[in-house]
């Protein structure tokens, strides 16, 4: 048996997931430069967003991973 | 990478019109993961939501910060969202007003002098607490007026949120109410309360990861505040477009045409009271806090949040002000002209900075914004009509299991009555107006009521309901004065050159005054209520529990008084 998944464990789970296919993204458009891109569009806003996004969602995902009931 | 949008939107019929931005298949699967997770919470959470205790009121079981996150969250609908955004672009950072006078004292005030009656009387409802202080006439009134205008506002969010989808990403109308409300009606069916708090709190965590790109790459690309500010007197010619408090002198020195008078008294001291300590749809969540403290805390946490709100919504349109190669305008010059109305500011900037899955967390956010305002509305709707309406007046004697049954339906129903409002909107723009014009009708008396009820043991039953009733009466009026005589203006907002928003503030103020002055001379009239019955509604008639914070900084008037310093030095940084 395990505890009740946290509402911190959802935030985690799906800002994880958020990070890396946003980081992906950002990573992609390096070698294939978008035709239509948006203003700012050097400072490569997808990576370091993205990268916050899985950092943050990947320690909220270990620290409110569901421990087992003793 | 564009078929499975085009495959999406192919399930609704109808024109797709010309769109600004395109979304490609990283935004769509930023989106569905979204739909994916408040769908999943949803079926997750069913089997906690058994009695009716946990199906509307969460069990009672919320912590502090998952409260005070679902107290500001159930208030940033798409309305909230994209019209004070734009509201900023039309009026500069005069918006600013309804986020912190508007908002932040009657949140800290709720904390620390309302919530205790709230908590200890253990009501579901405001109007619960009308009924234990007030009888059933109070209680009738309120929860009626209540549930109707929450499904009929909760349209309204919707279609303005659809409309703008249609215009920006070119989604068919049918598409997003249909596929938002579904998701909104399943979630809070399935799980009740416990499931629209949690995904509120998502939901606010990710509109601000959404939106947070927009004002960071705006100040950016301005070159700082100071240049930002500089651009906007350049661009718009009026210096109290970057000023909180020193243009409010008098109602033609500012772009919006209030005075500080209406600003301080009309929106500080009565439409934001009233909302924010006698509205159910967020006096909800915090009333599902697990102990007192946490009651108390959960409006404190929120105020914080509330206060830096608008980062992502104020700013973005005071950035579009500065860097927007083009003049946005109002909704029906938007409509004859083709050109962009001032409620498209959100989605514009963010297409501005934000390439492919930046743009689709954008999208989400702001469809986040949407649901988390739409499942406010429709959970508090349940409740009311439940305990209020089926429970005090049509069935008093059904089993638990009947209502928590009925809660689920009426989800569903109260879905369904908004999704009917957002058509009827779509035919009649103009019933939009209306329906926020009544809206306000019943927020001050309620707060002249609920105030009265919780400060002053004198105050009857008998004076409770004609207060309310003649507060709300005196709205009505009002309004119904100006609408047949504009000119009334000059006395109903004291000036000539009073605009709408002024002219609400002051109709809130003399409806309030109306329903505080009829209830006490009413009270005074009618014999008094023992005061053993009104042990836990009334101050000085009810022991307070002591709270044994084991440290000063634990004490909720340490952080309310931290957020009240703040609040005064951003006045004064904006002034």
């Amino acid at each position: 048996m395990r505890e009740a998944l946290s509402i911190w464990f959802f935030a985690g789970v799906l800002f994880f997931i958020y990070g890396v296919v946003i980081t992906a993204e950002g990573i992609w458009e390096l070698s294939h430069p978008l035709v239509h891109p948006p203003v700012l569009n050097s400072l490569h806003a997808p990576i370091w967003w993205g990268g916050l996004m899985f950092v943050a969602g990947l320690s909220y995902t270990i620290r409110f991973w569901p421990r087992k009931l003793r | 990478m564009h078929l499975l949008p085009g495959l999406m939107l192919a399930l609704f019929e109808g024109p797709v019109t010309k769109q600004l931005a395109h979304l490609n298949a990283v935004d769509i699967a930023v989106i569905a993961i979204y739909f994916g997770i408040v769908l999943f919470i949803g079926f997750y959470l069913k089997g906690s939501a058994n009695t009716s205790e946990e199906f509307f009121m969460a069990g009672r079981e919320m912590t502090a910060w998952i409260a005070g996150l679902s107290f500001v969250s159930a208030n940033l609908g798409s309305l909230e969202l994209m019209g004070w955004a734009g509201s900023a672009y039309q009026y500069g950072i005069l918006a600013t007003h309804w986020y912190w006078i508007g908002a932040i004292p009657a949140m800290l005030f709720l904390g620390i002098i309302m919530m205790p009656f709230y908590y200890i009387s253990k009501v579901n409802s405001v109007p619960g607490y009308l009924y234990l202080r007030y009888g059933n006439g109070a209680r009738a009134l309120s929860a009626v007026s209540f549930a109707f205008m929450t499904v009929l506002m909760s349209g309204i969010n919707m279609y303005s949120m659809a409309l703008v989808m249609k215009v920006v990403l070119g989604w068919n109308l049918n598409f997003s109410i249909w596929v938002s409300s579904i998701t909104v009606a399943l979630y809070v069916a399935l799980g009740g309360l416990r499931s629209a708090i949690y995904n509120e709190v998502l939901q606010f965590i990710l509109i601000w990861l959404g939106a947070l790109l927009v004002p960071i790459l705006g100040l950016i690309e301005a070159g700082g505040w100071t240049k930002l500010k500089a651009q906007i007197l350049t661009n718009v010619g009026n210096t109290q477009y970057v000023h909180m408090w020193s243009g409010l002198g008098h109602f033609s020195d500012n772009p919006m045409g209030v005075h500080w008078s209406g600003i301080v008294f009309g929106l500080g001291l009565v439409i934001s009271f009233g909302y924010w300590t006698t509205d159910f749809l967020v006096v909800q969540r915090v009333l599902s806090a697990h102990n007192l403290r946490a009651a108390r805390m959960a409006p404190i946490i929120g105020a914080g949040f509330k206060m830096a709100v608008p980062f992502i919504v104020i700013l973005p349109g005071l950035i579009a002000l500065s860097v927007l190669p083009f003049h946005l305008v109002g909704e029906s010059q938007a409509v004859a002209t083709g050109q962009h109305s001032y409620n498209e500011v959100l989605p514009l900037m963010l297409v501005r900075y934000c390439g492919p899955g930046l743009l689709g967390l954008g999208v989400t956010a702001l469809i986040a914004g949407f649901m988390s305002g739409m499942a406010g509305n429709v959970s508090a709707f349940s409740t009311v009509w439940t305990y209020d309406i089926y429970g005090a007046f049509l069935n008093k004697k059904a089993s638990d299991r009947h209502y928590v049954s009925m809660g689920r339906w009426c989800t569903f129903v109260g879905v369904l009555i908004s999704v009917g409002t957002a058509y009827l909107v779509q035919h009649a723009a103009s019933i939009m107006d209306y329906v926020q014009s009544l809206f306000s009708f019943f927020i001050a008396p309620l707060f002249g009521t609920v105030i009265l009820g919780m400060l002053w043991k004198r105050a009857t039953k008998a004076g409770g309901f004609w207060g309310l009733l003649a507060g709300t009466a005196t709205a009505v009026g009002l309004w119904a004065w100006v609408h047949n005589d504009p000119s009334a203006v000059r006395y109903v907002a004291l000036s000539p050159d009073a605009r709408a928003l002024a002219l609400d503030m002051y109709r809130a103020l003399w409806s309030w005054l109306v329903c505080v002055i009829v209830t006490v001379v009413v009270s005074y009239m009618t014999p008094a209520r023992p005061v053993a019955e009104l042990e836990g509604l009334v101050y000085g008639a009810s022991p307070i529990p002591q709270e044994h914070d084991e440290h000063w900084y634990q004490k909720p008037i340490v952080w309310a008084g931290a957020i009240a310093v703040l609040f005064i030095i951003l006045n004064i940084i904006f002034w």
